[in-house]
Formats: structure tokens, sequence, C-alpha cells
């Protein structure tokens, strides 16, 4: 290997030093476990006894009417959900930047809800749906609606839109307002200067702008979606949910209440599958970016 | 000062309704965990008169001999060492990818971010499977194992690195310092605003994780909060819902107290900036 240098070699050596902790549990706890998972989801399975079955089970995902409509709430998340989030962010963003420095007070409490797990934004949004201690209730009775159900099996798409609206959106609108605030002050002054009112700004200049960022966005919370699974995993403590009620959900409950380890693992690679296409745009991009900076 | 227009008085309003939006459910928790299950059943916004606050927490903390005590300690272990285990080897990463034009260099970096995005119920599974094999499941090990690593955090890492100028690095090997000098007393200080936001955000992510301690912890000694008052049930198996409130308050009181007072920390990151 002549053409390899002494020094490079030498510098090889000590990079592989440097990153040997990190390509050790790397491997060991994520590469090797998605090669395992992938050999299980080859395999048949009754209790213990685990025979070869080849592609059997990806046949059987293919065909399973209960993993497929699994993906519509995902999808109703990702069709209605994410769009209304982007929205409504870029609108905060927006209205951040009528205010002194970005209104660092609205920031903040919008930003809030992003630092809560998911699980206790369940717990306490279910209770404050729920029939016997809604809040709500005092209020519809106010307006007329006696003994309205709110936490119904039928509600639960919007009650999550709510919840995911109420967790992410301060989150999300704080980014967007950190790209709003990178582009240079020239543009918007140039159009001022035309007489370009405050609004056509922003929707005329500052929007194409923020393109990028929104796309990423999207992507993010597409990914999300599919993956949906603490949310309805809490408010199934009130209401009645099948098992299948997200993707997440489906694996989860064929693999530790029906047993279904090899066939749930099949489900699992497709659900990984289904969401590197997501982000396959946003890592290729990622990858370049950040390689592209130095040598 | 400029007159303030109709539509800075329309956008205060708006600004201020979805302020109101977003505090409710703290507002509307803060008031529930003074409350026993009949003042819950009334619904009222008010708190509890009289106030259940002391019963409630009292009740959480002798709930199963003091189990919630295990529950907050687990806690703060899988977060605290998870995060710093992590992002210190992320930086160990990191500082390869800026310092070494090594073989393999951009396809590692390629083939490592692949993994970025690839879900937690893909590898999940295969953990329990493997964890069962080596006779670790329901350990300690089986939930800070997999936060070990952090793909997220060794992106940003290179990009922290990146921004430490080559001066730095060459000064210190003038001094005839070597590598893991280099790396621990010249370049570690100039990545450690990055380093705390990274722990930070690593911290919160696994005091927030719940499907990995649901799969692998079956033992309530060591479940961690996020997990352990999912769990809390009256002698029948029923919910106790003034309960699961209060210690729903305490497993996102550390969060909150971490996010107001290192607040300049807390910057959104995306992967794309």
């Amino acid at each position: 290997m002549a053409w390899i240098s002494k020094k490079r070699l030498k510098e090889t050596l000590k990079a592989y030093l440097f990153l040997a902790p990190f390509l050790a549990v790397f491997i060991g706890l994520v590469v090797y476990p998605i090669g395992v998972g992938f050999r299980l989801s080859l395999y048949g399975q009754r209790g213990a006894r685990m025979w070869y079955v080849g592609f059997e089970n990806y046949q059987r995902v293919f065909s399973d009417s209960m993993f497929w409509s699994a993906f519509r709430v995902p999808l109703f998340l990702l069709l209605v959900q994410v769009p209304l989030m982007l929205f409504l962010a870029t609108m905060i963003a927006f209205l951040y930047e009528t205010r002194k420095n970005g209104g660092p007070v609205y920031r903040f409490l919008y930003y809030l809800p992003y630092t809560i797990p998911g699980i206790v934004s369940g717990i306490v949004w279910s209770y404050i749906f729920s029939d016997s201690m809604s809040p709500l209730h005092p209020l519809l009775n106010l307006f007329g609606f006696q003994n309205v159900k709110l936490l119904t099996r039928g509600n639960v798409p919007g009650i999550l839109l709510v919840i995911i609206l109420w967790q992410f959106t301060g989150y999300t609108a704080f980014l967007i307002y950190s790209s709003l605030i990178a582009i240079p002050k020239e543009y918007s002054e140039a159009a001022q200067l035309d007489g370009a009112g405050m609004w056509q700004i922003a929707f005329r200049i500052k929007l194409p702008l923020l393109k990028g960022p929104l796309i990423t966005l999207f992507i993010f919370n597409a990914i999300g979606a599919m993956q949906v699974f603490n949310e309805p995993w809490m408010l199934a403590n009130l209401v009645v949910l099948p098992l299948n009620y997200t993707p997440a959900m489906y694996i989860y409950n064929s693999a530790f209440s029906q047993g279904r380890f090899t066939y749930a693992s099949a489900m699992g690679i497709i659900l990984a599958v289904i969401t590197c296409g997501f982000s396959w745009y946003v890592l290729r991009s990622a990858g370049r970016q950040i390689l592209g900076r130095r040598h | 000062m400029r007159r303030r227009s109709t539509s800075y008085i329309v956008f205060t309003v708006i600004l201020v309704l979805l302020a109101a939006f977003f505090i409710f459910p703290f507002y509307w928790l803060t008031m529930g965990i003074t409350k026993n299950v009949s003042q819950l059943f009334q619904k009222s916004l008010l708190p509890g008169r009289p106030s259940y606050l002391g019963d409630n927490v009292s009740k959480v903390f002798a709930y199963q001999n003091g189990v919630f005590f295990n529950w907050m300690l687990n806690s703060f272990l899988y977060a605290t060492v998870g995060a710093f285990v992590s992002v210190f080897i992320a930086s160990l990463a990191g500082y390869a990818f800026r310092r070494y034009d090594f073989i393999g260099k951009r396809l590692l970096f390629v083939f490592i971010i692949a993994f970025a995005m690839v879900p937690g119920f893909a590898t999940t599974l295969p953990l329990f499977m493997l964890f069962r094999d080596v006779n670790i499941l329901d350990t300690r090990w089986a939930v800070l194992l997999p936060s070990f690593v952090n793909i997220f955090a060794v992106y940003m890492m290179v990009s922290y690195w990146n921004q430490v100028e080559d001066e730095v690095f060459d000064a210190a090997a003038i001094d005839g310092a070597n590598e893991l000098t280099a790396f621990w007393k010249i370049g570690l200080p100039n990545i450690i605003p990055g380093f705390i936001t990274l722990f930070l955000l690593a911290f919160v992510s696994a005091w927030n994780n719940f499907f990995l301690p649901l799969v692998v912890i079956n033992s309530r000694a060591r479940m961690p909060l996020i997990l352990g008052i999912t769990t809390i049930t009256d002698p029948q198996g029923f919910p106790v819902y003034n309960l699961t409130l209060t210690a729903s308050f305490f497993t996102i009181l550390p969060l909150l107290i971490l996010f107001v007072s290192l607040q300049r920390y807390f910057k959104p990151q995306m992967y794309m900036r």
C-alpha cells in the first residue's frame, strides 16, 4: 500500500482510537441489533420455537390490513397536523418579529410545552378531555351543550392533534424565528423603500427564504407522525383503543401482548425503511453541508 | 414613540390568547395536585378547598413503601450518566472528524448519519432479545447502555469542533502536547458551551424516554419516573387520578427548573441550519 503515506496511516490510527468508544456502542447497540432484528424477521415463531421462513413474514405484513390501517392516524397527522402546525408556527414567528427583541417572554412560554414528556402531556390532556374531570364541560354547559362526551374513540385523532400542536408549535415557531432573523435586513429595507407593507414583506420576501427550513421541519414532523406512540398510549387508559391504533402500538402489542416477536420485527424493519425514506433528503444535504465545510 | 396601531393591538391579543393555550395545562395540573378525586370531579378551575396538596404529596411519597424515591433516583441516574457518557464519547468522535484526514472518513460519517433516523422501535425489539440472552434484562444496564449512543450529538460535535480554529491545535502541537492532552486541555474548553447544550438535550430526552424502559424493565424498583407514574393504581388496580397528577408534577418539575435556570443553553437545534 505504497500510495498511502505513513503520515496518513498514523492519522488513521489516531482517529480510530478517538472514534473507538463511539463505534463500539454504535455498532453494538444500533447496527448489530438492527441486523439481529432483520434476521429475526426471517423466522417463523410459535412460542419459543423458531424456524427459517425467508420473507414470509414480510408477505404477511403486506397483506395484513391491521398493519396498514394503523397508518390512518399517522396519515391524518401528516396531512392535517403537520401542515397546520407549520402554518401556525410561521405566523407566530412573524408575530414575534413585531415585538421588541422578538418577544422573549412569548417565545419562552410557547416553548415550554416542548420540555414536557409525551407521557405527561398525554396524562394531563387526557384528564382535561375526560368525562369525569374536564374543565371544558362547565364551559360547554354554559353554551347549552349538556353531557357532551369529549373523550370518545372518534375524537381521539382530534385530541391527538391538540396535544401535538400544544407540544411542538412553540418549538417550531422558535426554529422558524431563528431562520427569520438570519435573513439579511437589507432585503426587507429595500422592499420597504419600494413601499411594501409588513405582511407583503413577510409573504413575498421572507416566506420563500424559509423554504429550506420548512421542508426540513416537515420531514422531521412526518417521521414523528409515523412513530407516534406515547400520547395514544396514555389516552388508551381512558378510552378503549384497538391494539393497532398506530403502527408503533401495533408493533409493541404484537411483540409483548401476543408474543409474535419475529412478525413484530418484520413490521419494525418496514417502519424503519419508511421513516428512513422520509429522512433521506434531509440527511443527504446535512452530510454534504457539514463535511463540505472543511477539507 | 410610534403610535400603537390597531394591528399591533390585534397581534397582542392573539399572542396573549396563544400564551393562555400553552400555559393552560400547566395551570390545570398545578391546580389539580391540590385536589382529591372528588374535588377533581367538580371540574373547577380553582385550587382545591380545603387543599389536599400535602395529603397528595405524602401519599405519593408513601406509595408502595416509597417506590417513588427509587423512580426519582433512577431517572437522575439514567439521565445524568446516559447524557454524560453519550456526549463525551460523541465529543471524542467529533474530534477525530475535525482533526484527522483518515481513511474511510467520508464513508464512515455518512454511514453513522444514515442511522440517525432509525426509529427506536426497530432497535428496541432486538435489544430486548439480546439483553435477554446476556441476562441484563430488567437491570439498570438495559436502560443505560442504549442511551450511550447519541448520533445527533456526534453530528453536532463535528460542527462544534469545526468552529475551533486550526491555530488552537497548532499551538498545542508546538507546546509538545500529545493528542489526548490536546483534546482534553486545549480542545474541550473550546466546545464547552456546545457540550453543555448537548448534555442538557440528552438529559431531557433520557429523562423522557418511555419506550425503552417500558420494554426492558419489569421491576418497579428499577423504573424511571416516566414509567413509574403510569403504574400508579389503587390496590384493586384502578387509576388514582390525584396521585398520578401529583407524581406527573414531580416528573416535570426538574425539567422545568433546568429549563428556566439554563435557558440560554436550550437553543433549539436542527440537523440543518
